[in-house]
């Protein structure tokens, strides 16, 4: 973690919104491609896989968000962001249009072990729109100087429809590709989908990834969570062989204002990423 | 350690020759109890009290405080306080709250600012207690009623005088810079002094804190806190006078023309605290906030620093609208 003592932690750093694309037909996700107003604060922002960032409209405040592309990706950083009705933040950042500007500070908190990850088989089990930084992982390991310092890549991913899922031109591509086997799934397919039906688990269950020399990453509702961990620790995954992303509401993002915690550790500052051997000793297993 | 008498008919002087270089806090009788106010050469200060209605946390941490105004080019912070300020009359047990604050604001990897800017401008006269009050529990959680920690000058109150000794080096560069106005303490002074700490510490009833952080991870799904916190109205009014309660929230305001980014005191008493955009809320009953402000205190902090965030200064009882004892609800704590 960098060492940020002489600036001002809570300032965030003068953004453009470049890009904005609606990813899904509810047209409540959206994913923003930021761009840094000076290069200097370009400079400063390096992030890893995992790891997210405060999303700041100016008039509404701050929300935390998940970062979406991958390191290795050009002079922008990408959040995928949901609407909610109640979401003050979510819904400003909803009215933006391209060209305008917001504020962003990060990157905070730890990431994916991209580094245990190394030289092991890695699953990605992933349903709504958690998919994000997981997005940004699997973008990082497939770039051509990354690929080979990871063994089999495997993903399952799932929405609620065909409509539903994010990044769908990513999503063929990677059907496509010999560098990752991906299996797509929908829990309610439509009459033009002619591809796989199912939860999560169900495909889980079905594809049944190796655990020999494995890591996964799981990310998703509360739901899937509870139900995706069980058949990975029946398939052999040890708990401390499985990561998961938490979520909280949260302020500063530097675990200070006391918001974020499960137990005695911030899921800003301490996670968000945890093995769900450290959910078990945290909160007895709940997310 | 340098000692210095300073006679109380001086105090005014003291008063005035302090006011030349910093703003000087100190016990002002209130229409609300004795308050830590400012002081004019004037006033007469208020030397027999159990402890301030408020902590002094609100000299480092205000209720709200503007940290940035939106601007076209982006945020401009507002510059942390540069005021120099003396708070004289400081009790043990709130000095010693700051230096747990010290481990939450000034930590390896972020510091706050405005925290830091108000610690370093702020030099701390504490004023041993004679009488602790009857819901005092300091020498329970690591305190005492003539505690040093956080404190630049430690006073003693011995009736016509006041006997200052400096702690830290700002505290020595202080007495030595009004060294004009005070004088050398008589072995009598002393001898009074010692007696007084002495006699203070054996007037409080013993809190059990040992084995607290393990007795609480062992009793996280107890019945017990749904049971104590069926009294509590959720007022968070412990968390508002609790001098290590920190907790606090950013939000933006606008104000006429302008937008402006605000930092505030918030709670884990209320609802709302933890209540995310989804609708999804990770502690929806009384009885878990309850047992999260208890646990934060007597068990995370434990984890995390080493130390109890708790100075026993009896805030949290003395106030309580429904009568809640912080004392009786750590007994309550399953064994």
């Amino acid at each position: 973690m960098s060492t940020c003592v002489s600036a001002n932690p809570y300032m965030a750093k003068p953004v453009t919104v470049q890009k904005i694309t609606v990813e899904n037909e509810a047209r409540d996700l959206k994913t923003f491609r930021l761009a840094f107003v000076n290069p200097a604060d370009r400079q400063a922002f390096a992030h890893q896989c995992g790891q997210f960032a405060m999303l700041s409209v100016p008039g509404a405040g701050e929300c935390p968000v998940g970062i979406a592309s991958s390191p290795l990706d050009g002079d922008y950083v990408e959040f995928t962001v949901k609407r909610y009705a109640t979401g003050v933040v979510s819904s400003a950042l909803h009215c933006l249009e391209e060209g305008e500007r917001i504020g962003l500070r990060g990157p905070y908190g730890n990431s994916f072990p991209m580094t245990a990850m190394e030289g092991k088989n890695v699953v990605i089990v992933s349903g709504g729109f958690a998919f994000s930084t997981l997005r940004a992982t699997i973008r990082y390991m497939l770039a051509p100087r990354n690929r080979p310092r990871f063994k089999t890549v495997t993903a399952i991913y799932g929405a609620r429809s065909p409509g539903e899922l994010l990044y769908k031109d990513e999503l063929a591509a990677w059907n496509a590709s010999s560098d990752i086997a991906m299996h797509v799934t929908v829990d309610k397919a439509d009459a033009n989908w002619k591809g796989r039906q199912g939860f999560v688990p169900t495909v889980l269950g079905e594809v049944r990834p190796s655990a020999a020399n494995a890591i996964v990453l799981v990310c998703g509702p509360p739901l899937m969570l509870k139900f995706t961990i069980k058949p990975l620790l029946d398939m052999g995954f040890a708990p401390d062989m499985i990561f998961t992303s938490l979520e909280r509401r949260m302020s500063c993002g530097i675990g200070k204002c006391g918001r974020c915690n499960i137990g005695s550790k911030y899921v800003c500052r301490d996670g968000p990423v945890f093995s769900y051997k450290q959910v078990l000793e945290l909160s007895r297993g709940q997310f | 350690m340098p000692q210095a008498s300073l006679r109380k008919e001086h105090f005014g002087k003291f008063v005035a020759a302090v006011s030349k270089g910093r703003k000087f806090f100190g016990p002002l009788e209130c229409s609300d109890g004795v308050q830590l106010a400012e002081l004019s050469p004037q006033d007469v200060p208020a030397f027999e009290y159990g402890n301030f209605t408020l902590p002094p946390k609100r000299f480092f941490l205000p209720r709200s405080e503007v940290i940035a105004v939106h601007g076209p080019g982006g945020m401009a912070a507002t510059p942390p306080s540069q005021e120099r300020v003396v708070l004289f009359g400081v009790r043990p047990c709130d000095a010693m709250s700051l230096t747990y604050m010290d481990k939450v604001f000034i930590d390896e990897t972020y510091v706050d600012p405005y925290y830091r800017s108000r610690r370093e401008n702020t030099l701390i006269i504490t004023l041993a207690c004679r009488q602790p009050a009857v819901t005092c529990f300091c020498a329970s959680v690591k305190g005492c009623p003539a505690g040093t920690a956080g404190a630049d000058i430690a006073a003693s109150d011995l009736g016509d005088a006041l006997l200052l000794e400096s702690i830290t080096d700002a505290g020595h560069a202080f007495l030595a810079e009004h060294a004009g106005l005070m004088g050398k303490p008589s072995t009598a002074q002393l001898k009074a002094r010692d007696s007084q700490h002495a006699d203070a510490g054996k007037k409080m009833s013993p809190v059990d804190v040992e084995k607290l952080p393990a007795r609480l991870q062992a009793a996280f799904e107890s019945k017990t806190w749904d049971d104590i916190s069926q009294r509590c109205l959720g007022c968070g009014v412990c968390t508002f006078l609790c001098p290590t309660c920190h907790c606090f929230g950013l939000h933006d305001e606008q104000v006429g023309p302008v937008q402006r980014r605000v930092r505030a005191q918030d709670a884990c008493a209320f609802p709302t605290f933890t209540l995310e955009a989804s609708g999804h809320n990770p502690r929806t009953r009384q009885g878990a906030r309850m047992r999260q402000r208890v646990m934060h205190k007597f068990c995370y902090a434990a984890e995390n620093f080493g130390e109890l965030f708790c100075v026993g200064c009896g805030r949290c009882i003395r106030s309580c609208p429904a009568n809640l004892d912080i004392r009786q609800t750590l007994a309550e704590v399953p064994e």
